[in-house]
């Protein structure tokens, strides 16, 4: 067959022979000029604290360091986690990530970080809020700096509350009288998320908290599962089940968010400054203020004396195995650069509120519109700071942050399971408290941190 | 010949190397890992010999994934049978519009996994579903069903995996029903025969080796099943109820951290598939051969 518009074989092997060379005699000059990339990984997928990051902390680094490119990466907590996983086998992590407080330990234990102690005296120690500054605080080292803090909360109808005549609950039992007014006419008290993380972890450990318990005992490590506390807690949850929607447990964050905005609930039972923007975009016309939405702290069990909120605040961290470490510390240092960090606050108000104590009351810092006119929001995340109502995410005391087997207890859903089981399907609580209990005590002996006898 | 042997055997070495490198020795290393107290991500372990296999011939939480793992396979390949085989029948046969169907069948089966679970919990939502808007809106129900709580969480789960792969029960019975003889069923049709004994007669035996086939396959890969289940229920609290064991082996992994113990549960699926396969050949190895 006549070939009318082919190439033959020749001219093609010629053509092929001639871009290889080509190729080939560019390549010395490219890998000459080859920069080195700085790989930093967060948790803020907020489109415009991404677009800030690169303006201002990336954009004079890059200045700064010619031969430098910093490639940011932003992903959510799970995909964080799995990810660094990954790299950490592959010996390939980040030059900077950031870390949730409850695995600092974890990786600490493994000699997997590297101390931060000039940084953090270069940005000021005194002046780094103390709600975050021991929680990386191994042996007299600091190994991690909180990017911001943000506390979590219920976001409750203010105005449903209010027409009650109810004070803001502050135990147990003020809050089950609360649910039990605001849940009537087909709407409910309040939707707690249905993801294991929360249900199975921080919630549990803010009953923990604001119960006088502990994940464990502080000195044996034995798990306290099946403790006055937790039973107290669990009780205290079964009794709240009621007053919330039958399929909460199937339903994920943002849904109690969807449901919170359009009324079918009263109270989202997680929920941060984030949450504003939610209001601001989806809840009726003239409900969008801090009349009718406003935070509301936890509230504490019979064996407790504040109730204890989450504060969701993960750390900058730089690993061992990082390629280019003094380039992550310097990255940090222009990072919290006043005008960069005030900025970077600045994209999510109040959820990322400044580390630094001398930035929260600044007039500069406060100017900014959202906070303005949410300073409600704001006012209940710096007394809840005064009066230490705040643990970080899935710690039940200050001193969790030296347990190194929390990320495991986290994922293995032992907690969970119990929660509901007691609160969905009802079970006895000191049944299935002790059922976990021994589940968190194989898991401990597997994972080496079994210290009782 | 021993030269030709030899050329023989160096043309299969490359082969033979891929296969190695690629399917036996990523068996062999997770059965050697099995034996370890491995940690996930970190260069530390202990040898703990047969350790891992003793502890879960005793732990609850692997007989209730292993339960799981078979009420939904077993549900899952009946309902992709019962549903795709009737269907596949339908198109079979001459009608209009025939050929658009046909595409449309295939339509949940060619989407990818994410969209389809997303696309279900959207359905089955008990706020905002429609689903339950259907369900109220008819007067079958007079409160929202809560589709994705412990309650009904397994049944969604069928629900969902039937319809997104019972196209490939079509798409394979199909196939085979294209290849029988029109000679065979216009002999039975002479003979008297009712559509049902044409069924049976003459449709069931020259399609059986391909159902044996389709059971096989369906069960293997609806009991190896990850994704649908992990994306419907994996990080919610509802996760128990559904947990099988592939869900189980990645949490204990990647979860857990325990990779010596994510590994030995899935040698011992393999061995739980390997078995079940050598029964299954066994059983109906007369029907295998007829057709």
């Amino acid at each position: 067959m006549a070939r009318k518009f082919g190439v033959s074989r020749r001219h093609f092997l010629i053509g092929a022979g001639a871009a290889t060379a080509v190729g080939l005699g560019a390549a010395p000059a490219a890998i000459g000029q080859q920069t080195r990339e700085l790989h930093v990984w967060h948790t803020e997928v907020e489109p415009q604290t991404v677009k800030t990051i690169q303006d201002t902390s990336i954009a004079e680094f890059e200045k700064k360091f010619p031969g430098f490119k910093v490639r940011q990466q932003a992903l959510g907590w799970g995909d964080l986690n799995t990810k660094l996983l990954a790299s950490l086998a592959a010996g390939n992590p980040p030059d900077l990530t950031h870390l949730n407080p409850f695995m600092t330990a974890s990786l600490y234990t493994k000699q997997l970080l590297r101390p931060m102690d000039e940084l953090i005296r270069a940005l000021g120690e005194s002046d780094i809020h103390e709600a975050t500054l021991k929680l990386q605080y191994f042996e007299g080292k600091y190994y991690g700096v909180t990017h911001a803090m943000g506390a979590t909360y219920f976001a409750e109808r203010r105005d449903l509350r209010e027409k009650k005549g109810i004070k803001p609950p502050e135990t147990y039992d003020d809050m089950l009288k609360l649910c039990a007014a605001l849940t009537e006419g087909g709407r409910y008290a309040f939707q707690m998320p249905g993801e294991k993380l929360y249900m199975g972890f921080v919630h549990p450990a803010e009953w923990l908290a604001g119960n006088g318990g502990s994940w464990v005992d502080p000195k044996t490590w034995r798990p306290n599962l099946n403790s006055k506390p937790m039973l107290e807690a669990l009780d205290y949850a079964q009794k709240l089940n009621k007053f919330q929607p039958q399929g909460w447990a199937g339903q994920k964050y943002l849904d109690t968010l969807a449901a919170l905005a359009n009324g079918k609930i009263a109270m989202a039972h997680l929920s941060g400054a984030r949450t504003i923007g939610y209001i601001e975009r989806y809840a009726p016309e003239g409900t969008r203020d801090p009349e009718h939405f406003m935070p509301l702290l936890r509230p504490h069990g019979p064996g407790g004396k504040v109730g204890i909120s989450a504060l969701d605040g993960e750390n900058w961290a730089v690993f061992t195995q990082s390629k280019y470490p003094n380039e992550a510390f310097e990255f940090l240092r222009l990072f919290y650069k006043k005008e960069h960090y005030m900025a970077y606050c600045h994209t999510v108000p109040i959820h990322l509120t400044p580390i630094f104590k001398s930035m929260i009351n600044d007039p500069a810092y406060l100017a900014n519109e959202r906070i303005k006119k949410w300073r409600p929001w704001h006012d209940v995340m710096v007394n809840g700071l005064k009066q230490n109502r705040f643990l970080p995410i899935g710690f039940s005391r200050p001193d969790d942050n030296l347990l190194p087997f929390l990320a495991e207890l986290d994922g293995s859903g032992i907690v969970a399971d119990m929660v509901v089981e007691v609160m969905v399907g009802g079970k006895n609580p000191k049944v299935e408290a002790d059922r976990a209990q021994k589940r968190a005590e194989e898991l401990l002996g597997q994972l080496g941190a079994k210290r009782w006898s | 010949m021993r030269r030709s042997a030899l050329t023989g055997w160096l043309l299969l070495t490359p082969s033979l190397l891929l296969l190695g490198g690629l399917v036996v020795f990523p068996i062999l290393y997770n059965v050697w890992l099995s034996l370890f107290n491995k940690h996930a991500f970190l260069p530390v372990q202990q040898f703990v010999g047969l350790g891992h296999y003793r502890y879960f011939s005793t732990d609850p939480e692997f007989w209730a994934s292993f339960r799981h793992g078979v009420v939904y396979a077993g549900a899952t390949m009946v309902l992709q049978i019962g549903v795709g085989v009737p269907a596949a029948l339908l198109l079979n046969e001459a009608f209009r519009g025939r050929n658009l169907l046909r595409g449309i069948v295939l339509f949940p089966y060619m989407i990818p996994t994410i969209v389809a679970v997303i696309l279900w919990k959207w359905l089955l939502n008990d706020s905002y579903g429609l689903v339950n808007h259907l369900l109220t809106t008819a007067r079958l129900s007079d409160h929202a069903i809560p589709w994705l709580g412990p309650d009904y969480i397994m049944t969604s789960l069928i629900v969902t995996s039937v319809w997104q792969f019972f196209p490939f029960v079509v798409v394979t019975y199909l196939a085979r029903l294209q290849t029988i003889p029109p000679e065979l069923y216009e002999a039975a049709t002479v003979d008297g025969a009712s559509a049902w004994r044409r069924f049976v007669h003459v449709t069931l035996p020259q399609t059986a080796s391909v159902l044996f086939v389709i059971v096989l396959l369906r069960s293997i890969w609806m009991f190896t099943k990850f994704d649908t289940v992990w994306l419907l229920a994996g990080e919610g609290g509802v996760s128990k109820y559904v947990r099988t064991l592939p869900v189980y082996a990645y949490a204990r992994s990647f979860t857990y951290l325990q990779a010596g113990m994510g590994a030995a549960l899935a040698v011992i699926m393999f061995v739980m598939l390997l078995v079940a396969t050598a029964i299954y050949f066994q059983a109906f190895r007369g029907e295998e051969t007829f057709a």
